[in-house]
């Protein structure tokens, strides 16, 4: 029989951790226990490998259904990360004792292992809030630390704790761990024979001493559903540790603490705080004095005695820089905050350890394919006949369904179709760990695209959204995951009654069918969809076109432009074509419609040929007549000509009704018309524009005839001479 | 019943500031209590002998404290902040609270000069016998300086950016040299200075960025939630109307709660549901203003309604705060009166009125 002492830590707390450490020194245990999976411990050896670098996480799943799994992240200040390397390199035993994960894993358990209730998850911080503190750790430096012994010290946390859980009920699960930690804290105490420490969230403490007969915690762990279980260590990242859902650890703010942790508190750590802040502001493009500096130091020391605090903590700095550096605007530092706070550290793990799933397969197919990941960016071409060639596009593709954009397609818009693909390649430490994270979605690479594809799908209720969807599926060679996607687009369609997001829908599905050629694949049920939104996006056009403002109205215009050349490359039956083309002239004719969209649909009817050559000059005319007010009939101009200046060379009678229009307006209203004039005619090259105005002004220029004066020569020497002088500023 | 219309902050918390000033704990040098207690002040709370302390000023706690902690360092305080967020009552209070005087106020205008700022001369006196101590005509920042007080410094952008400049010397070297006498004040322990501007107006002058160096700035914002302004508007209403003596009938509380939803919605630009979108007028539309309209409604109702406040009363009122724009802010309101306020049962009245007058 030995001691055991009982350190209730704050989880992530750099201070606990801080005092962890000076407590194994005075304590020098015999074994060290710690609150993590018991069938784990197997895995702790390897923090101390030197190529082990903060963030990681210990990572857990089911054999058998690897969708199931858990993390435990763990940071460079993380009081059990800190014991667990004192341990080992002291060459003390180290055992986790929370109950197994082959226990958590199993498929009846919740998979919450996070307790709901947030004084529970983290007491301190609770305590901290009661206070009036936003930031716990500065609460633990203030009143905790101001306790120079640290034995005094964990036994105040305890009694703490005794305080806040009176009249808790723990819920089964808790029930459970904290009977399982009890029974392995017996069991090795009765083998040990030196002290016992014990290192468990500081809300355990008061369940872990109290007197439990060990028949009822066995009664109580007996016959729990079990599952296999792999486990291996997983590269994580600060801005993840902020996370308070799924898997993070909910630290607020990782570098602040990660600062505490290396450098203390203290006026030096301060100052090494705003320094550091400064750099950001500076680097963001603001302003940050050194003479700021000092104040904002100063004004710190100021608030922490204003507050009552013994010295200055997390909120003082924060609210002194915004009053110093940041002319009182809250707003800039929530500008740095994410820089500043979360960083963006990714953390390594040795190369001798197992790899978790996604990333073992990842490096198997990388391997097949010859694809090595490189952090500099280098391009890729891909030729999609070949099978090498669709092995590694889709691998690609995959990735990126996953949020991995280890490859980005340049130029994507161009070369669809062909079975050309032109990839940057650049990797990225932090891809490994978001691949580690979507073990959720499934083992394999292709499961997990599969997956994640499939639930967005699922939740998305944009017709477009979805629609670009299944043209990732197909590309990533998922085809179930397309058909789930085909057929919520079916009810989507029937669903939605509104032409810019049917029209949106058009340009993915067109391309979808396109790359179907060049992949090989079913895609009836998607000619049939795609008929369908044509015809139902044409019935609406008419009416969606009318009543817009100015920004809604170049919003619609470039999205039929774009739905108008998806259909033109999609070659639909002639009826469907039919019905669009309809839609435009209609929309074209009445004087409803907004101008701008009115005069692109009169444009590609006449294109289409639906309107004759007189029959538009004529609507022309009518829309560009003095009685319309200005504005109207320059948007009806725009809306025409845009990207299609070229008309006016070739077409006279077009020409006519333009150059009669632009010759009427008033000085006023023509200056007001130049930037539009520009914008229509900078589309034509010099050469089409010599046409056009040669058209307008016949070959000799309409008279408008330029000559050298008559002593040009003489003149010209004397303004050389002078422009040699300004230039090379001889006086 | 005083003469006066309106007393200085602390002749009329004259009794909470005795208390809090017997507060024991450290005092900056020339600071009538400890900064503790000046925080208090401002928020509310108890004195160490149990007098209650009523709120000056409602919202964040922290900012209250910091512009405290930056006046017991010897940085100078900026106050910040869209017309009608208590900048100037958070700077009376301020002065009141630690030098026990909130009088040495200088306004700043397009028309103030250095003069107005350093000191002036007593132009018979100078006539007469030349420069001398007898004939300079002190100013108040001249005199904070001297008795170690705090001065106040009203809309500071609204002067002249030479002018303001002036006070590069007084912030940094917290002296002012007086070169007609060969002579310089040095500034005594406790002096500083508050000053207030606002970063919504045009027509200002920007700070030089050396003398933005020189202060702290603490932004006020406009009040979080509803339930947070309501409670302002009503207690400020409470305080003007017994200082104007007019009566309070009892339903003011849910006349407030209306007035500020109106103000808050076309302020956001969207109802407090967030449901829909709404267009905002051109004016600030202000706490402050709020609390204008109330008051206006209060009088209206005491000395006209027969001490009935009602829609009536109090919509031409907000007519007056909403429409600052003849042409623009007209539509906008009429938009919110048909899209948002028709709706509303319970603001029947405000529509038929509103839409009358409109």
């Amino acid at each position: 029989m030995s001691a055991v002492s009982y350190l209730g830590i704050r989880h992530h707390g750099p201070g606990s951790a801080r005092q962890v450490i000076a407590s194994l020194q005075a304590l020098h245990p015999s074994v060290v226990l710690i609150e993590g999976p018991a069938d784990l411990s197997d895995q702790i050896c390897h923090v101390a490998d030197m190529a082990m670098v903060p963030p990681v996480a210990l990572l857990a799943y089911a054999k058998d259904a690897p969708e199931r799994a858990v993390f435990w992240p763990f940071a460079r200040f993380s009081p059990e990360y800190q014991a667990m390397r004192w341990a080992i390199a002291n060459d003390v035993p180290v055992r986790f004792i929370d109950l197994a994960a082959s226990v958590t894993l199993a498929p009846d358990q919740s998979d919450d292992a996070i307790p709901a209730d947030p004084v529970a998850r983290d007491p301190i911080g609770a305590l901290a809030h009661a206070a009036g503190y936003e930031d716990g750790e500065s609460w633990w430096s203030d009143v905790i630390e101001e306790n120079p012994d640290p034995g005094a010290l964990f036994d105040a946390i305890a009694d703490a704790m005794i305080a806040l859980r009176e009249g808790h009920m723990p819920d089964p699960r808790e029930a459970l761990r904290e009977a399982h930690m009890r029974r392995a804290i017996a069991k090795a105490d009765k083998e040990a024979d030196g002290a016992v420490a014990v290192i468990c969230g500081a809300w355990h403490v008061p369940a872990l001493r109290e007197r439990v007969k060990a028949s009822d915690d066995n009664a109580l762990l007996r016959g729990l559903p079990k599952v296999k279980v792999q486990a291996t260590w997983a590269p994580w990242t600060s801005p993840r540790l902020a996370r308070a859902t799924g898997y993070g650890a909910g630290v607020a703010a990782p570098l602040w603490y990660d600062h505490i942790w290396e450098n203390g508190t203290g006026a030096q750590a301060d100052a090494l705080w705003v320094a550091r802040m400064a750099r950001v502001l500076r680097d963001e493009g603001f302003d940050a004095s050194t003479a700021s500096l000092i104040e904002a130091v100063r004004l710190t020391r100021s608030l922490a005695a204003v507050r009552d605090r013994p010295a200055p903590g997390f909120e003082e700095m924060r609210d002194a820089a915004i009053s110093t550096l940041m002319m009182g605007e809250p707003l800039q530092w929530r500008i740095i905050e994410t820089r500043l706070l979360l960083g963006d550290q990714v953390g390594q793990i040795p190369d001798n350890l197992p790899l978790a799933p996604l990333l073992e397969d990842l490096q198997k197919q990388q391997k097949k394919l010859r694809l090595k990941p490189e952090a500099l960016e280098r391009e890729l071409s891909l030729d999609l006949r070949s099978d090498a060639g669709l092995a590694r596009s889709t691998l690609l593709h995959r990735l990126t369904s996953l949020d991995v954009p280890w490859g980005r397609l340049i130029d994507p818009g161009r070369s669809r179709g062909t079975f050309r693909e032109k990839w940057a390649l650049a990797w990225d430490a932090e891809f490994a760990v978001r691949l580690v994270e979507h073990l959720v979605y499934g083992p394999t690479i292709e499961a997990a695209a599969a997956g994640r594809l499939a639930e967005a799908i699922r939740g998305d209720a944009k017709l477009a959204d979805v629609a670009a969807k299944v043209r990732d599926a197909l590309v990533a060679q998922l085809p179930e995951v397309a058909s789930i996607g085909i057929e919520r687009l079916d009810v989507l369609a029937a669903e939605t009654d509104d032409c810019a997001l049917m029209l949106t829908a058009l340009q993915p599905i067109v391309e979808t069918l396109r790359y179907g050629t060049a992949r090989d694949m079913a895609l009836d049920r998607m000619e049939t969809l795609l008929d369908r939104l044509i015809v139902q996006a044409a019935l609406a056009l008419p009416y969606a076109a009318r009543g817009l403002d100015e920004e809604e109205a170049e919003r619609l215009r470039s999205l039929i432009a774009s739905a108008d050349q998806s259909i033109a490359l999609s070659e639909r039956g002639p009826a469907v074509q039919t019905t669009w083309v309809s839609a435009l002239h209609d929309a074209g004719l009445t004087e409803l419609t907004a101008p701008l969209v009115g005069g692109l649909a009169a444009r590609l009817a006449y294109e289409a040929g639906r309107m004759s050559a007189a029959e538009i000059s004529n609507l022309m005319s009518l829309r560009l007549s003095r009685a319309k007010p200005a504005s109207m009939s320059a948007a009806f101009f725009e809306g025409f000509f845009t990207n299609a200046g070229l008309k006016l060379v070739h077409d006279a009678d077009l020409r006519s009704a333009v150059d009669a229009w632009v010759a009427a307006l008033d000085e006023e209203a023509f200056d007001e018309s130049l930037p539009l004039f520009r914008r229509v005619f900078s589309t034509l090259d010099a050469n089409e524009r010599c046409v056009l105005l040669e058209a307008l002004l016949g070959k000799a220029g309409g008279g408008i005839v330029g000559s050298f004066a008559p002593n040009a020569e003489e003149l010209w020497a004397a303004q050389l001479a002078k422009l040699t002088e300004i230039f090379e500023g001889t006086p | 019943m005083n003469d006066v219309l309106r007393q200085p902050a602390e002749v009329i918390w004259k009794a909470e500031i005795d208390a809090l000033c017997a507060n024991a704990g450290s005092k900056p040098a020339g600071w009538a209590m400890t900064p503790q207690a000046a925080v208090t002040y401002l928020l509310g709370g108890e004195a160490a002998d149990g007098t209650q302390i009523t709120p000056k000023y409602v919202g964040q706690k922290r900012l209250i404290e910091t512009a405290v902690a930056t006046l017991a360092t010897d940085r100078a305080l900026l106050l910040l902040g869209v017309p009608g967020t208590a900048k100037s009552r958070v700077s009376e209070h301020l002065a009141a609270a630690i030098a026990g005087d909130s009088t040495l106020v200088v306004q700043c205008t397009a028309g103030t000069d250095e003069n107005q700022i350093r000191y002036g001369w007593n132009y018979a006196q100078l006539l007469a016998n030349g420069p001398s101590d007898e004939a300079l005509v002190p100013t108040p920042l001249y005199r904070a300086m001297e008795t170690g007080k705090l001065c106040r410094m009203e809309e500071l952008t609204r002067m002249g950016s030479d002018v303001q400049d002036t006070l590069i010397t007084v912030l940094s070297e917290k002296m002012m040299p007086i070169p007609e006498l060969n002579k310089a004040i040095y500034a005594t322990r406790g002096f500083n200075i508050i000053a207030t501007a606002n970063n919504r107006d045009k027509g200002v002058n920007e700070l030089s960025s050396a003398l933005k160096r020189r202060f702290n700035v603490v932004v006020l914002p406009l009040p979080d939630d509803i339930d947070e302004e309501v409670s302002i508007v009503t207690k400020r209403v409470g305080e003007m109307a017994q200082g104007l003596e007019l009566p309070m009938p009892k339903n003011v509380a849910a006349e407030v709660a209306r007035v500020v939803t109106i103000f808050r919605e076309l302020r956001d630009g969207q109802t407090l549901d967030g449901k829909t979108a709404l267009k905002a007028p051109t004016g600030t539309l202000s706490t402050a203003e709020a609390i204008a309209v109330m008051v206006g409604g209060l009088s209206q109702a005491a000395f006209f309604s027969d001490g009935v406040l009602n829609a009536d009363g109090l919509a031409p009122n907000v007519l007056g705060a909403v429409v600052k724009d003849p042409v623009q802010d007209k539509t906008v309101l009429a938009e919110y009166l048909e899209t948002v306020v028709k709706k509303r049962r319970d603001y029947a009245d405000y529509y038929s009125v509103l839409t009358e007058i409109l």
